[in-house]
């Protein structure tokens, strides 16, 4: 039996248990539901809960500790040789008794001994199957039991019931916020790792990238140097860019849509403009390599300028368009949110529509406006499928809109991609990326939502 | 007998200004029709309303309602909530053009001049027109750029000195001069409730109006913030025509000279303040005023 049989076998256990537990508290004041402190169903979910959660929890337990106690007693039972490898080593040879355990492909040959550990290891870990069911479909009648023998008239079912959904809903809120705090730690100590063989100074001021490293010592290769500020300056070149396409129109759509649009129009135009939100990035990534970057190097070569076919100013242009829909959604929020007697303040003096868009509501909605542009720009600074496809590689330090240049997010993919190995300095060098990257657009991000907060708070 | 007087110069006026005498019948007959009880019309009104009729989509709001405002005076509207008051209040200066469902049908002139005509602007109408809202309104500017918005936007001020002076009379006007001379620079937002309302009164002074409609401005202030805006009404009477909406009878009886009162969207009586308050000639007049609805 697998284990997602057991579970299943479990939740057939919870649906009788819940019958069961319904059933009897229905019987203890013979069907007059008012006798009872809760109703019914409460009862039958209280039975249920104690049935399943305590046997679900020793199968969790159970299955984290039951390789190394498995592999303790193998390695146990293994000759004293092998016993006394390098840790390293001795993984290997218990990968291979894992492996050759489930009939897998082993990397060595198969000799006596590894046959009889193998052996050792199914046997072994049939035992701890067994047991593991034995313990928790026995754990789960008990307690199912012993709950359902508890219940009676004054059992407060409902508000236990409410407090387990509480510690549910307690853990699934939990779960994000450790899962966030891991990563910022990964990278953190990873980062740590580069710091320890790269200065920090040379990493945030060093002016040239090139993060080829020779992997062995006898290779000819350069020997890798790691300054940041090419590749953050390209990436604040492209969001500069796209920002200079998407704060505009998206602006500008936004008042359109909220102040002067018909229904109809509306009515059209906003679903139009989430498709837009919706088309995946890598979408993007190619309609900006393969259209709009051979259109700007043919414009500029009619007009005798050298454009790059990798230019800045395509992959810039194509991601201002990705986040029009952003800016123009939360600006249109915003503006909506303009309280009416502003307007009709305004109007009731005798103003014009326009004169009432330029002088009351963009001052007013403009915190929030600015606070929204600060989120498109952590969005556009993170944004990575449409600038792998259409910047380039090589770290340009250039102002110039029309050359190549590359972004941290390209450098964080490229250094990842294919074979590493996870102590050079280039590998790591991704971590250092992308924790800077990481505090930069928190930074953003909780400078606009503070922003945006204090702008919600005035009219509220 | 009275009525009658007012009637026949009304008349009078509408002939002198060219109307022709079939308009002046029609007038005659439709304030029969309409229902209304009291003295419609008076001899020098500023504004002139007939046959008004105000639609929300296919919902009709105000029936047939005719009536005059006079100049120098001040005319309260009162009536349970939903009857119509704030509606007919805010067709006197086309407001309700920025709500798409509403329809207004009737004339409504200023001076002689309809102001629903297509070939009107509203921007000089609203001008001359200015409005109080319920809850104060100022806008989150300092409180010079606040009163400096309607001179601004209707080129009212020559030069920086005029502004200042078009500034400083507003304020004084609106009795706030003493309390934000300093601070003129700081946000209107910033000020009280009362402030804030006598800000956005100041504001509508501000543009040189002829007419100041006022849509329940004290309702949402404490009751000596409201002491002092009805003191303020009662001084700008002098210069301007004011039409005030209000839920407080006390305040009407207080504020204004004649009163109207309205109930499901129509004109039920309109006189002198004191002769509605003391003896009105409608029962669902009576029935209001002594607190059996409303």
């Amino acid at each position: 039996m697998h284990t997602s049989t057991l579970i299943i076998v479990l939740l057939g256990l919870m649906s009788l248990a819940y019958y069961m537990g319904r059933k009897r508290s229905l019987n203890l004041v013979s069907g007059r539901v008012r006798d009872l402190h809760s109703l019914p169903s409460y009862y039958g979910l209280l039975t249920a809960l104690w049935c399943g959660i305590p046997a679900i929890l020793l199968l969790v337990v159970w299955i984290s500790f039951e390789g190394s106690v498995v592999t303790g007693l193998v390695v146990d039972s293994l000759p004293q040789e092998t016993q006394n490898l390098p840790p390293e080593r001795l993984n290997l040879v218990l990968n291979d008794i894992r492996n050759l355990a489930t009939g897998d492909i082993v990397s060595t040959t198969v000799d006596e001994n590894m046959q009889q550990a193998a052996d050792h290891y199914a046997r072994l870990q049939g035992i701890s199957h067994m047991a593991m069911f034995v313990a928790a479909l026995s754990l789960a009648i008990l307690a199912g039991f012993i709950a359902h023998r508890s219940i009676s008239r004054q059992q407060r079912a409902r508000n236990r019931v409410e407090k387990a959904v509480n510690f549910f809903l307690l853990s699934s809120s939990t779960l994000a916020i450790f899962t966030t705090i891991g990563i910022v730690l990964s990278v953190l100590f990873e980062s740590l790792r580069f710091f320890q063989q790269i200065p920090v100074t040379d990493f945030i001021f060093g002016l040239e990238w090139s993060p080829q490293t020779a992997i062995r010592a006898d290779q000819v290769g350069s020997s890798g140097v790691f300054g940041a500020i090419p590749l953050f300056a390209g990436t604040f070149l492209i969001t500069l860019i796209a920002m200079v396409v998407a704060v505009p129109i998206g602006l500008l759509s936004a008042i359109y849509m909220a102040e002067y649009a018909g229904r109809h129009f509306r009515s059209l135009a906003k679903p139009v403009l989430e498709v837009l939100a919706g088309i995946p990035t890598v979408v993007y990534g190619f309609f900006a390599a393969l259209t709009v970057a051979p259109f700007f190097r043919d414009l500029g070569a009619s007009l005798g300028l050298g454009v790059s076919s990798e230019s800045a100013l395509a992959a810039g242009v194509v991601m201002g368009i990705m986040i029009i829909p952003f800016v123009s959604s939360l600006s249109d929020d915003v503006i909506n949110a303009v309280p009416q007697a502003m307007r009709d303040g305004s109007y009731g003096l005798g103003a014009t529509r326009s004169e009432t868009i330029r002088q009351v509501i963009i001052p007013a909605a403009l915190p929030g406006i600015v606070g929204g542009v600060l989120l498109a720009v952590s969005r556009a600074i993170g944004e990575t499928m449409i600038v792998v496809m259409a910047a380039g590689l090589s770290a340009n330090l250039t102002a110039n809109p029309l050359e190549a240049v590359t972004t941290v997010t390209v450098q964080i993919v490229t250094l990842l991609v294919g074979d590493q190995e996870f102590d050079s300095a280039k590998t790591l060098a991704a971590f250092a990326l992308a924790l800077v990257l990481f505090v930069i657009t928190l930074a953003l991000n909780m400078i606009a939502l503070h922003i945006v907060r204090k702008y919600r708070e005035q009219y509220e | 007998m009275d009525e009658v007087i007012n009637r026949n110069s009304t008349i009078a006026r509408e002939l002198k200004a060219g109307s022709g005498a079939e308009v002046g019948m029609q007038v005659l007959n439709d304030s029969q029709s309409s229902g209304t009880v009291g003295d419609i019309y008076v001899d020098d009104p500023r504004m002139t309303c007939r046959n008004v009729n105000v639609y929300y989509g296919d919902k009709q709001a105000i029936f047939d309602i005719d009536l005059d405002i006079a100049k120098h005076q001040v005319i309260s509207m009162i009536g349970p909530s939903g009857c119509g008051k704030s509606t007919f209040l805010r067709c006197l200066n086309r407001m309700n053009d920025t709500i798409d469902i509403c329809k207004v049908t009737g004339q409504i002139k200023m001076e002689g001049q309809d102001i629903y005509d297509g070939g009107l602007d509203v921007v000089p109408l609203r001008a001359s027109v200015g409005m109080v809202f319920q809850k104060p309104n100022p806008f989150p500017k300092s409180i010079y750029d606040n009163i400096g918005y309607g001179p601004r936007i209707h080129g009212l001020n020559d030069d920086k000195d005029h502004l200042d002076e078009i500034v400083e009379t507003s304020l004084k006007k609106a009795g706030l001069w003493e309390e934000v001379k300093d601070r003129l620079d700081q946000p209107g937002t910033g000020l009280s409730g009362g402030q804030q309302q006598r800000l956005c009164i100041a504001r509508a002074i501000a543009v040189s109006p002829e007419v100041i409609l006022m849509d329940e401005p004290c309702s949402a202030l404490d009751p000596i913030a409201t002491a002092k805006i009805e003191e303020l009404i009662d001084e700008l009477r002098e210069n301007y025509t004011i039409a005030i909406v209000t839920h407080s009878m006390q305040q009407a009886a207080r504020v204004s000279q004649r009163t109207a009162y309205f109930h499901l969207g129509k004109l039920i009586e309109v006189g002198e303040t004191d002769q509605i308050f003391t003896a009105p000639r409608h029962r669902l007049t009576e029935d209001y005023i002594t607190g059996r609805f409303g």
